[in-house]
């Protein structure tokens, strides 16, 4: 299924790499935001640990961001889209201001197709309080004029997946 | 339909080139987006939802209100567009703003929002690319998921040059940057967003987004107010049912397998005094869901894929094939939210092609509401004395068309054909020669000899529909020696009429419905095992229309269902006996009178034998096994090839334009002869072969059968 995902998500434009410990990862993530500064609200922990030197922006910065981190809770096999949850609006801001966008996804996440991740979102949808879900597949893209595939409108014209094929608890704490 | 639009549309190149690269790339993309999938299963599961949803849709809209509110979203049901933009007015002036940042809704352009709004003071900012422009341009989309196909990359940057105050150079990329920069000022300013929605779940409350852009996500961020303009009809009872749509929308919208973005928002996210207002858009929605005739359109999901694949939108665009929402539903859609007046003459531009039905993704029988909905207007647009006085007395209907024989007399060109009609059909059927009506009719040849029911075979009532009988007598002379040769007995009732299409496509339902009653009576006369067509439109007719328009007779639904029931088309029944006797395969290729590339033949679908009847297999059977030729595909072999009966005369010049492309895909096969199976296609192809001088020739499949049967009779005798 990992591989599925990487070739659907690879498709529609989306930049995968498979890491199987955290220290990697950040290596990747410190290469690709470099000295930029990133819009990235809500960290695990683990992630601020191993990557201690990143410049945060702060929330009404986030438009001014290089890029956003975030962390995945589901990725689809089928279409390479990953599950966000972003009921805080900056979570939102910070996924969808900045030009480039970095998401830690857990391999074991991973479902087949949209049908498949039914009981997931239902948990979340049923509980009684308001609640914010984004399934985002590739970069932002538009082909409103003369049908041409253009990249990044308004969304993050750069979409990186960093699949963690190790132990990825930490994603959710 | 103003006609000098109609050529606008067809002389602006542009536009005809970007309709028809979509329409030539759309299938393909569809096609790869749905592999693997089973379409019909899934939009089959749609249709029973919605189906069953819009049979109570006032308790459906009350459980969404109720979990939406829980959820702390307000809801606001709104019964006309004026009272839903005055809502929206008073929730903008509410927050103190006087600026709206909008994300795409089709909803907002029913209501006309913007105009609204801007009139009491509020200034509006469209954010998706597509409905940028327009807004720009001042006009409105031409297209649900496309709004903008029909501006060209040089008028784009026009507007955007004058919109941003500097030269914008019309590089697609480097416009798209441009939008993005000019735009993002206004998501950031904005106090309040609004949003559509392509799915509203009544267990949970949640509205589904999707988008392609981004904007969506953002309108419903950065603004601490959030206003969704959602049409009740989008309410689902549950978030499986919102998955189905999700799952199909892309897939049939763009041949996308999925959009960027696809959000579920439930209720105002982010505390801090942030607020979801859910207009909930009325407009004669729950009228109509009440209403068992037409509810059925709004199953629709808006994709947008009866646009897609739909020949006369492919020729004249969303500014003539529709009002606010366009293609095939536009059409639908537009006599209930807009009125009847707007819909009356759109309504006539449907060429009946059934294509639309083939893709939609909530099943709907689109090309059938058309032609309701043309009953509805009452407001026939055919000749009133042919269907008011004539028609409704077959005597007199067959004695008219026996006099135009003498009376086209004057007009016959070379070979017969007409080349010029009196009258106003002159100047508009200039690129195609019409044929003669037949000396005599093939009704008057049954008297003579065949046809008259001798045999021990299955029995057989030959019905041959009007263009055949009295235009190719020869035609149905040969469907009756093919039948025959085949084993079947064929009877040819004397006393069969009009399948009333012509009709009934014009809205006269009463005349359409007499049609049906003396038809049904006549086949069901005599017990026969079969009743045979050779055109699928009257099949169509005899089948599934005989019992709609007789719905309220139960003597005659019981009757119109027996005759549905044995009603074949001609290539069904010969199909059955493929195989069997002395026009088995063996032998195929035995022919010497034949040459390798004469007995090459191309094959066009018929519009009403593909998806009215549901038959593409047979034909194609027939052809190799009893005709003994072999078939070079065309390209879009099934697609419509302008005929559509009195179409072709009241929309000549779109009619030209759809038969051009069905010759060009011809010509590209090389083969000499075209098959078809209606009569309707082989006047409306031959006659487009013969005005552009070509020597390709155009058979019905029993013509080729009786061929055969007449070769191999001298190959055996020799
Ligand atoms: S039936 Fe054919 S012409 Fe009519 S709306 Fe559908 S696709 Fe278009
Ligand atoms: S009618 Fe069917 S095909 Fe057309 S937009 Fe609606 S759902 Fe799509």
């Amino acid at each position: 299924m990992v591989e599925q995902f990487q070739i659907a998500a690879e498709a529609v434009g989306a930049i995968v790499k498979r890491f199987t410990t955290l220290t990697d990862a950040a290596g990747y993530v410190t290469s690709a935001v470099g000295v930029t500064t990133v819009a990235a609200p809500n960290l695990p922990p683990a992630v601020r640990r191993v990557l201690p030197n990143l410049t945060l922006a702060a929330p009404a910065d986030f438009a001014a961001a290089d890029a956003g981190i975030s962390v995945a809770r589901a990725g689809i096999a089928a279409t390479g889209s990953l599950l966000l949850e972003l009921s805080d609006p900056t979570d939102r801001s910070a996924t969808a201001l900045p030009p480039v966008h970095l998401v830690f996804l857990d391999a074991t996440t991973i479902v087949p197709t949209l049908a498949n991740l039914a009981g997931l979102l239902e948990e979340n949808l049923y509980r009684p309080s308001p609640v914010y879900l984004s399934l985002t597949t590739g970069p932002s893209r538009t082909a409103d004029i003369e049908r041409v595939l253009t990249i990044g409108v308004h969304g993050p014209k750069e979409l990186h997946i960093l699949m963690m094929e190790g132990d990825a608890s930490w994603t959710r704490d | 339909m103003d006609k000098g639009l109609i050529q606008q549309k067809l002389d602006n190149t542009f536009l005809r080139r970007a309709l028809k690269n979509f329409a030539a790339a759309y299938p393909v993309a569809r096609a790869k987006a749905f592999e693997g999938m089973d379409f019909e299963e899934l939009r089959g599961r749609i249709a029973n939802f919605k189906g069953a949803g819009l049979e109570q849709l006032p308790a459906l809209v009350e459980r969404f209100t109720a979990s939406a509110e829980k959820a702390g979203a307000q809801v606001h049901l709104c019964t006309t567009p004026e009272v839903a933009n005055r809502t929206i007015l008073e929730i903008i002036r509410s927050k103190n703003a006087d600026f709206l940042v909008k994300s795409k809704a089709m909803t907002s352009e029913e209501i006309e929002l913007n105009h609204y709004l801007e009139k009491n003071g509020v200034s509006c900012l469209e954010t998706d690319l597509g409905e940028w422009i327009i807004q720009l341009a001042g006009e409105r989309p031409s297209h649900m998921v496309m709004p903008a196909i029909h501006k060209n990359k040089e008028e784009v940057a026009e507007l955007f040059s004058r919109e941003t105050g500097r030269e914008c150079p019309p590089d697609i990329p480097s416009l798209v940057q441009t939008a993005r920069e000019a735009l993002r000022s206004g998501f950031l300013a904005g106090q309040v967003g609004m949003s559509g929605a392509n799915v509203a779940m009544a267990d949970s409350g949640t509205l589904g987004i999707i988008t392609n852009e981004g904007n969506g996500r953002l309108v419903t961020t950065l603004p601490r107010t959030h206003i969704a303009l959602v049409g009740v009809e989008k309410i689902v009872p549950s978030l499986s049912d919102a998955l189905d749509i999700i799952e199909i929308l892309p897939k049939n919208a763009t041949g996308q397998k999925i959009t960027s973005y696809v959000s579920f928002i439930k209720g105002p996210t982010g505390g801090d005094g942030r607020e979801l207002h859910i207009v909930l858009l009325d407009n004669g929605r729950l009228q109509l869901a009440a209403d068992p005739a037409f509810r059925e359109a709004l199953k629709c999901v808006k994709c947008g894929a009866c646009a897609n694949v739909c020949p006369i939108y492919e020729l004249v665009g969303g500014h003539v094939f529709g009002h606010i929402y366009v293609g095939g539903i536009g059409l639908v859609l537009t006599p209930f939210f807009h009125g009847f007046d707007k819909a009356e003459e759109i309504l006539k531009l449907c060429i009946g092609c059934r294509k639309c039905n083939e893709v939609c993704a909530a099943r709907i029988d689109i090309e059938g509401l058309i032609v309701d909905l043309r009953d509805k207007i009452r407001k026939p647009f055919g000749q009133k004395f042919l269907f008011g006085t004539l028609m409704k007395n077959r005597k007199l209907f067959h004695a008219a068309l026996r006099t135009a024989y003498l009376a086209q007399k004057p007009f016959q060109g070379a070979g017969g054909r007409i080349r010029h009609l009196p009258l106003v059909l002159n100047r508009e059927t200039a690129n195609r020669s019409l044929p003669p009506i037949a000396e005599k009719p093939f009704r008057d040849l049954v008297e003579t000899g065949t046809g008259k029911g001798t045999g021990t075979g299955e029995k057989v009532l030959f019905y041959s529909g009007c263009l055949a009988d009295f235009v190719y007598p020869e035609m149905c002379q040969d469907t009756v020696t093919s039948l025959e040769k085949l084993g079947y007995t064929v009877t040819f009732p004397q006393e069969q009429t009009c399948c009333g299409i012509p009709a009934r496509y014009s809205g006269e339902m009463e005349v359409a419905r007499d049609m049906a009653r003396i038809n049904t009576d006549v086949l069901l006369e005599e017990d026969a095992d079969y009743v045979v067509t050779i055109c699928p439109t009257c099949t169509m007719s005899l089948k599934h229309d005989f019992g709609k328009l007789l719905a309220d007779e139960p003597v005659y639904v019981e009757k119109a269902r027996r005759l549905a029931a044995k009603t074949f088309n001609f290539s069904e029944l010969a199909a059955r006996k493929a195989g069997a006797g002395s026009l088995g395969p063996e032998t195929r290729g035995r022919s010497k009178t034949q040459d390798a590339a004469r007995s090459t033949v191309t094959y066009h679908d018929a519009c009403h034998l593909k998806r009215g009847c549901g038959v593409h297999e047979e034909p194609r059977k027939v052809l190799r096994e009893l005709a003994g030729v072999e078939i070079a595909e065309m390209e879009e072999c099934d697609k419509c090839c302008g005929f559509g009966g009195s179409y072709s005369i009241k929309y000549p010049e779109i009619s030209q334009e759809v038969l051009k492309n069905k010759l060009e895909n011809i010509e590209a096969t090389g083969a000499h002869m075209v098959a078809v199976d209606c009569p309707g296609c082989k006047l409306q192809i031959e006659g487009g072969l013969e005005a552009a001088g070509s020597a390709v020739t155009v058979e019905h499949s029993a013509t080729l059968v009786a061929r055969r049967i007449a070769e191999v009779k001298v190959e055996l005798e020799t």
